[in-house]
């Protein structure tokens, strides 16, 4: 009963509720919209760093928390990790690597960079490093290695070129090696383009003289949902001394940045609807001074002020489910409008320093739609009590009076 | 005051409580979007400011393609012609010429890839300020006999060296000839920086060492300059251009901090943008709270208009009439919200406050120092109000048009 009378109450003036529609619907799927561009921007940026050699688990030997440098190795070259891997089967591929630094020198100039030692074959499984090449090749035959594009202009070399790879050996003792550039990379990730060599594992070990100790074991699974499971069954199968850990746990700084955007979605939404709540509190307003003379006469037939302002209270919650609805499919379209990405490109090239790819997708997430609904249903609570309060006050003598 | 005026004005403040409300949504937005822009201007000039002054300067003068290779290949000669072109050039601040490369820095069985940046102690002050960043020891001192060999290094990329005051760091790197180059530096400082990247791998040594060690006699590889003002870079750069002369200028470029960290020149341009369209959002809801408001006012005086016009009011009259309502209802809500929030502003203009920790966590990642600044610049609430005016106009247009279009008869058969 007083739902169908709230219902009707809408209806009494359409242009009017038409309006507050549209205010809370623009509102809501321009927020999501703007929000759902930012978190296609972190998404990509999460891409980018697992593909682009984080993985989604990497295993290290103890230590490497607090010190990630290449004294911290696994000394079996990975074997009894690798067992255990073989153990679990949510993991779909798996590599060995070995992480350091050097200098990497052609005849015309010298740059410091990463130098990472991978099996060739392994390694085209759990990162685009392989893919990302665009001319020449992956590492196929002894003594080559792959650069950036970037780095390759740095150095002023191209597919053939000798390069001169310097480094510290374990004993601390300055040494070198001479390889020749299979390949050219180009992924869109500042630090493979611009700071790193791939090499060969054997030969990075046989530089620095490390037998067949490796850094580090990167996997990755085919479903993101089980690397909590993955981490969970290595850890039992490991024990105590090698360190586990997932990609949020080794670049934190992604999920800082999620938990940053979050606090902001919540920020935005309480702007956009504190705007509203003045808009609808001010149409409820004005729809129950209309209606002084009616309500009167229903408090005088006897209905309650509880179902007074009740009823003001649904007016409220109509117009804003509605408006929450209208404002939900237009953003499904806008998003679906953008599917194939905003090419940010020609002013936002340099933004890869970041991790961040030249195309924004947006991306809609399930959880994103809870703090506009939250604030939504607050909203239309908060700024329908006043205009409520104000109706359940009518007298009806007063009311009846003026008939 | 004509009367139209005086109508628009009275008709507003018919029903106050209606109107208050709508003004409120105004105050509101206007409070939000003059505060947000404040910040985001603060933000970004201290980015820009921090970026400047501890890095790159206003404007570089380096090798041609120093910027794009990075490599000691690309050198400016430094026989003092380029200083003489330095000591006319106007809107110059200050000037430091560098050596800046690579090497590998090693201590014990700790090694590490570093940015070696050669500097004059003396000189370098005017430009930057990492003798002020100091986390302990001093800075590089000026030099009275060649060959002191100290360093400074940031604090992350000593700790990950576990190097302490004193340490004698072997820097190795590929001089300019080509040849290996290794040396002993005695670390007599670390730098606190507000870029954790280039506290992970900035190492500041003297320019006479640096020039020694890359082999490097006569040349530098890049000259910073500090303009007056960043604003003034590009006359700065124009009146160094003029100064060098076509035959120096051949081998060497000239770069605004601009074309020096284009990433931070683009992040800001990408958080402009995201801000300037929430805020559009913000302003839109509002501006149909504006146009309800109005479109009421007409709806319950459509007796009224209707008599108006059949005693002969020009519709195009009773249009200008409702436009002026709407803008009015704009303007106390612009006037009330820009002195509630220009004042507060202008009072946080200058401050800093440091961030929750996601978003701290989050500031780093771009290298910049977890501070929230304010700024007060006259584009904001001018461009504000612009804004404002515009989608209260908007919204008026309806109402009005509706309102002027009122038929006589039908308005009048109803009463």
């Amino acid at each position: 009963m007083l739902l169908r009378m709230s219902w009707r109450n809408l209806w009494r003036n359409p242009r009017r509720t038409f309006v507050v529609l549209a205010a809370i619907s623009v509102g809501i799927a321009g927020s999501i919209i703007s929000m759902s561009v930012n978190y296609g921007m972190i998404a990509s940026m999460v891409k980018t760093a697992i593909e682009g050699g984080l993985g989604h688990i990497q295993v290290h030997a103890e230590g490497w928390d607090a010190n990630p440098e290449l004294k911290i190795r696994l000394e079996d070259g990975g074997e009894s990790v690798a067992l255990a891997l073989d153990r679990v089967p949510e993991i779909e591929s798996w590599a060995p690597r070995l992480r350091a630094q050097g200098l990497v020198a052609s005849p015309r100039a010298s740059v410091g960079i990463a130098i990472i030692g991978v099996d060739p074959q392994r390694e085209r499984h759990v990162s685009i490093a392989a893919e990302s090449i665009f001319e020449g090749s992956w590492i196929t035959k002894p003594r080559q290695l792959v650069i950036g594009d970037k780095l390759a202009t740095r150095l002023q070399a191209s597919v053939g070129s000798k390069l001169v790879v310097s480094v510290q050996d374990i004993d601390g003792e300055l040494t070198g090696q001479a390889f020749r550039v299979a390949g050219l990379i180009h992924s869109g990730s500042r630090d493979l383009d611009d700071g790193t060599v791939f090499v060969n594992i054997t030969e990075a070990q046989t530089l620095f003289g490390l037998g067949q100790s490796i850094s580090e074991i990167v996997l990755v699974t085919a479903n993101r949902d089980d690397i909590g499971l993955i981490q969970e069954k290595l850890e039992a199968l490991l024990g105590e001394g090698p360190e586990v850990r997932t990609w949020e746990q080794l670049e934190p700084m992604l999920i800082y940045m999620v938990t940053a955007f979050d606090q902001m979605a919540w920020v935005l939404y309480a702007a956009v609807f504190i705007a509203m709540a003045f808009g609808i509190a001010n149409v409820l307003l004005m729809a129950v001074f209309e209606r002084t003379r009616e309500i009167g006469m229903m408090r005088a037939v006897g209905m309650s002020r509880a179902s007074v302002v009740g009823m003001v209270v649904l007016e409220s919650a109509f117009v804003t489910m509605f408006g929450l609805l209208l404002g939900l499919l237009g953003a499904a379209f806008g998003v679906w409008l953008m599917r194939d990405g905003l090419d940010i490109s020609s002013y936002a090239g340099s933004l890869d320093s970041y991790g961040i790819a030249p195309t924004l997708t947006p991306t809609l997430r399930t959880d994103d739609l809870g703090p506009p609904i939250i604030i939504g249903a607050i909203t239309a609570v908060l700024s329908s009590l006043w205009p409520a309060l104000r109706a359940s006050r009518a007298k009806p003598a007063d009311a009846l009076r003026q008939l | 005051m004509n009367l139209e005026t005086r109508l628009a004005w009275r008709n507003v403040w018919r029903n106050p409580r209606r109107t208050a409300l709508s003004v409120a949504a105004t105050v509101f937005a206007v409070f939000l979007v003059v505060l947000s822009i404040g910040m985001a201007d603060g933000v970004h000039e201290k980015m820009i400011e921090d970026a400047v002054r501890l890095g790159s300067g206003h404007v570089a003068i380096s090798g041609e393609g120093f910027r794009k290779n990075m490599t000691l290949e690309q050198f400016v000669p430094w026989d003092g012609r380029v200083e003489a072109a330095l000591a006319d050039a106007e809107g110059l601040r200050g000037w430091a010429p560098r050596i800046s490369s690579f090497a590998l820095l090693s201590l014990g069985d700790h090694s590490q890839g570093g940015m070696i940046i050669g500097i004059d102690p003396a000189r370098e002050s005017s430009v930057t300020e990492f003798s002020e960043k100091l986390a302990e020891g001093r800075f590089v001192a000026e030099l009275t006999v060649p060959g002191t060999r100290e360093l400074v290094l940031g604090r992350k990329l000593a700790a990950k060296l576990d190097a302490k005051l004193g340490d004698k760091v072997l820097l190795y790197g590929v001089a300019y000839s080509l040849e290996t180059a290794y040396e002993l530096f005695t670390l007599v400082g670390t730098l606190a920086l507000p870029d954790p990247r280039m506290e992970k791998n900035l190492a500041i040594i003297h320019i006479a060492d640096a020039s020694d060690f890359y082999v490097y006699e006569g040349k530098i590889t890049e000259v910073a300059l500090l303009a007056t003002d960043a604003a003034h870079t590009d006359g700065l750069r124009s009146s160094i251009t003029a100064a060098l002369g076509p035959e120096l200028l051949g081998s060497l470029e000239l770069q605004g901090y601009e074309e020096l960290m284009p990433e931070i020149v683009q992040f800001i341009l990408l958080d402009d943008a995201g801000m300037y369209a929430t805020l559009i959002i913000l302003v839109v809801v509002v501006g149909f709270g504006i146009l309800n408001t109005i479109l009421m006012a007409i709806l319950e005086r459509s007796h009224e208009l209707g008599v108006v016009l059949a005693l002969g009011l020009q519709p195009i009259k009773l249009f200008r009439m409702i436009y002026l309502e709407s803008m009015m209802l704009a303007g106390v809500g612009l006037v009330i919200g820009l002195s509630l929030a220009v004042p507060l502003l202008a009072y946080l203009h200058g401050m800093e406050f440091p961030l929750s920790d996601e978003l701290a966590k989050t500031t780093e990642f771009i290298g910049m120092e977890p501070m929230m600044t304010f700024k007060l610049g006259a584009m904001n609430p001018i461009g504000s109000t612009i804004t404002i005016l515009i989608v209260a106009a908007a919204a008026a247009l309806y109402p009005a048009i509706k309102a002027s279009r009122a038929k006589p008869v039908e308005a009048l058969r109803s009463l």
